[in-house]
């Protein structure tokens, strides 16, 4: 019987909602939200970002504060992508305890502005011996680094070539650049990987003229001693823009972080929304059902709520206690119940002297049966209208307190990546790609939950509704 | 009769906030505790510096005893729980916030009372001014809106009402500084006035400067919600038979709506007028701190910052005293715009 009678409410709302264009513009974008989170491993190219945010090994080979790739599209000279090549030409001989693995990754350069670094990444184990090369399109070839290293169990193996190849830079520019150039010039100041990328001409360190086509880097190691070995030999060319948002200083990739923010923000939101709503729903009916002594004390107590500055009260709470997020997301319960209160209370006041009301005590009805049954329904659409409505409250409040870093510091949300930006100095550099996409998303979310909840407010108020 | 009802307001509001700060003490007792604790072990400590050459080892442990023994004594730190609590509230409520641990107020005192005292005009200066400037726009645009519903202008200004419902103000502030701070020089980039302030009518020119674009981003947000209420508002009074009466009787569409309409629409307005008012103070602690505006949203970010916690507490107890006395005014507006309260009848 309630159960029918709840579906027979809905449904009339459902029709009258479905003619109002945007509260369906809002549902889309609601289901969009849903997909992204759904689809969130397929999307964010860094499968650990919830987890290892804050791991800055994680994010190590990333460029710092890289604009995100389609940049390229609107400047006159294009910066180097990043790009990771784990699929190089492998070429292994083995003889009684040596092994020798020779690894040739191709690289095809054809943008204005050079790479800052090439990142060697590979897994070994015993006496290293390593060489990289680096053939060049014009026919050069230089060798970049040598070097031993030696690793007593398996262990990863990282080689920065920005640093390691600053001995062959000073041989390659003796040979090819101005000597009166380069006797003004530190070597220490010089970055080896963007002099690599030039040609091979006088002027070469002042205004080098990008030298375009394919890169040989080829490794060849030499693994000394029993069981020694070297596999999995990858690298990382670290680009000047990086991925959909670029990154943040950390080197952070900031389009899985505001992917990997989408399910928490959905989260405090709905969670929030529907507590709050929920207590203050029946706390209004209950209210207006027993009127008198109840009332006046229930609607004391809701004053008092009513009168607490939340906000205020959420940062103070959270500086001093370091809150996780379900302690803030409880706390704002505890507070955004009393949104709903004082109009259910009146809906409920109206509601309780309907004739059938009435004609239902007369019947014997119960005060749970009254209640549930003929009060509660009527005023389920409102609540539905407050929910929504209260979402993007609670994600802004949630992100508001995280902006002051006083998040919960297991997790990422936007608000955090706010903060840090607003830490790093995003708005003094203009590093807008780090500041524009988690708000951005607040706003489209806050947006998504203001069309679905205005469209229902619109129906729920017929006074309102436009000739 | 207006005076019974203002009377009864203030009183009842008074023991909510007594509610309010007790509820707080509960809450806080033990790490304001802490900082006390701290800061009166630092100032025997000085006393001891003092003492240590004419008092030998033993006299000066027991000396040191005696003082912090005193100074618990004088906090009430040696009572029990309930007590310190009771205690914690009775001297917030005589706002006794007691010293900061690092913030200095501009003249250099440490007083909280003072250093929070100092920050209420300009939050005060920026959220009225902005709030006025809202409500003006506003309810005329609403008004507009209300005229010819569901046309171009009334669609178009409530979907923008929608769009920016969830926008946190403070972001659009970020983007606004990065846009016209830095990349554009248009605006200084924060605080109150130039370092050095000017002097004369020149400090209220350069005041004006300052106060600009925290000034544009608050009402550049906060007028289209205001907008939408004005107009739902509008229209629900506009199917009222006395409109209709009015308009029979030949009056001009004009006199209709600024005459007939806003009268009767106005204690709602005012409502949600003082409302958001507040609830932007609230939202303001954020937005003060991005443009370095050195108000009482600002002093939280300082104070957490510094870890600065009577500070804190004391600028919540303020915060909360102001958001209590909105209220306040609100209710006493609100009687004099709605002549069925003063009288005592329902409303």
């Amino acid at each position: 019987m309630k159960l029918k009678d709840l579906r027979e409410t809905l449904r009339d709302f459902w029709g009258e909602f479905r003619k109002v264009r945007y509260g369906m513009v809002g549902l889309v974008m609601f289901g969009l939200f849903l997909l992204i989170v759904i689809l969130e491993p397929v999307l964010i190219p860094f499968p650990e970002t919830g987890r290892r945010w804050r791991d800055i090994t994680y994010w190590e080979d990333n460029p710092k504060n890289a604009a995100p790739v389609w940049v390229n599209w609107f400047t006159r000279k294009d910066y180097t992508p990043q790009a990771v090549l784990d699929k190089p030409e492998i070429s292994e001989r083995k003889a009684a305890n040596t092994q020798m693995v020779e690894a040739v990754f191709t690289y095809n350069y054809k943008y204005d502005l050079p790479p800052i670094d090439l990142l060697l990444r590979a897994t070994g184990k015993g006496l290293l011996n390593l060489a990289v090369h680096l053939e060049r399109p014009d026919g050069l070839s230089i060798e970049l680094t040598k070097k031993s290293i030696r690793l007593s169990g398996e262990a990863p193996v990282r080689l920065s070539l920005d640093k390691e190849a600053s001995g062959a830079v000073g041989d390659f520019l003796k040979t090819y650049e101005d000597p009166d150039v380069l006797r003004g010039v530190s070597i220490f100041t010089v970055k080896p990987v963007e002099v690599f990328f030039a040609r091979a001409e006088p002027g070469i360190l002042r205004n080098p003229v990008p030298l375009k086509g394919e890169y040989r880097i080829k490794l060849t190691c030499v693994a000394v001693g029993s069981g020694a070995f070297l596999k999995e030999p990858a690298l990382t060319v670290a680009g000047r823009v990086f991925g959909l948002m670029g990154t943040d200083a950390s080197k952070r990739d900031i389009w899985s972080g505001v992917i990997a923010g989408t399910k928490w923000a959905l989260l405090i939101g709905l969670l929030t929304s529907a507590v709050a709503v929920i207590i203050g729903v029946f706390y209004g009916v209950t209210s207006a059902y027993f009127g008198g002594a109840v009332d006046l004390v229930m609607m004391r107590i809701y004053e008092v709520f009513q009168s607490i500055p939340l906000l205020p009260v959420m940062i103070v709470v959270s500086a001093v206690f370091k809150p996780s997020i379900w302690t803030m997301i409880l706390m704002m319960c505890a507070f955004f119940w009393v949104g709903s209160v004082r109009t259910v209370r009146s809906m409920g006041l109206q509601i309780k002297e309907e004739i059938y009301v009435e004609a239902a005590h007369a019947l014997g009805a119960s005060r749970g049966r009254i209640i549930f049954k003929h009060m509660l329904p009527q005023v389920i659409p409102y609540a539905f209208a407050s929910m929504a409505l209260q979402v993007p409250v609670s994600i802004v409040y949630e992100a508001s307190v995280s902006l002051l870093g006083l998040g919960d510091a297991t997790i990422v949300t936007w608000g955090q990546i706010l903060h840090d930006a607003m830490q790093g100095g995003a708005v003094l550099q203009g590093i807008w790609w780090w500041i524009i996409p988690p708000g951005l998303f607040i706003a489209l979310m806050g947006m998504t939950f203001a069309f679905v909840g205005f469209a229902m407010d619109t129906i729920l108020n017929p006074k309102l509704r436009t000739r | 009769m207006y005076w019974k009802y203002v009377i009864r307001r203030i009183v009842s509001v008074f023991f909510t906030y007594v509610i309010i700060i007790f509820i707080y003490s509960a809450l806080f007792n033990t790490v304001m505790e802490k900082t006390i604790r701290a800061q009166i072990g630092e100032q025997v400590k000085q006393e001891m510096m003092v003492q240590s050459h004419i008092m030998s080892a033993a006299e000066l442990k027991r000396y040191q005893e005696e003082r912090l023994a005193f100074h618990y004594k004088r906090y009430h730190l040696d009572e029990p729980f309930l007590s310190r609590v009771f205690w914690r509230a009775i001297s917030t409520l005589k706002f006794d916030f007691g010293n900061s641990t690092i913030i200095r107020s501009a003249a250099g005192e440490r007083k909280v009372l003072t250093i929070v005292g100092e920050k209420i005009p300009r939050t005060i200066l920026l959220f009225t001014l902005a709030t006025a400037i809202d409500i003006i726009i506003g309810v005329l645009l609403g008004m507009k809106k209300a005229q010819k519903p569901g046309k171009f202008l009334d669609q178009s200004t409530s979907i923008m009402t929608m769009v920016v419902y969830g926008m946190p103000t403070w972001w659009v502030a970020m983007i606004l500084i990065m846009l016209f701070v830095y990349k554009i020089a248009i605006f200084p980039s924060g605080g109150l006035h130039s370092v050095p302030p000017p002097q004369g009518f020149a400090y209220v020119l350069d005041l004006l400067y300052h106060l600009a674009l925290p000034l544009l981003t608050l009402v550049l947000i906060g007028f289209w919600g205001r907008a939408y209420l004005t107009r739902n508002i509008v229209l629900s009074t506009l199917q009222e038979d006395y409109i209709m009466a009015a308009r029979a009787r030949g009056l001009s569409e004009r006199q209709v709506l600024y005459g007939h309409t806003l009268r009767s629409a106005a204690p709602p307005i005012a409502t949600m007028s003082i409302l958001s008012l507040l609830f932007s103070v609230g939202g303001g602690l954020i937005f003060e701190g991005i443009f370095s505006w050195p108000g009482m949203g600002n002093l939280y970010w300082v104070a957490i910052q510094q870890n600065d916690i009577p500070v804190l507490m004391g600028n919540l107890a303020v915060t909360t005293l102001f958001y209590l006395s909105g209220l306040v005014l609100l209710d006493l507006i609100y009687g004099v715009l709605d002549p069925r309260i003063k009288v005592g009848g329902k409303a």
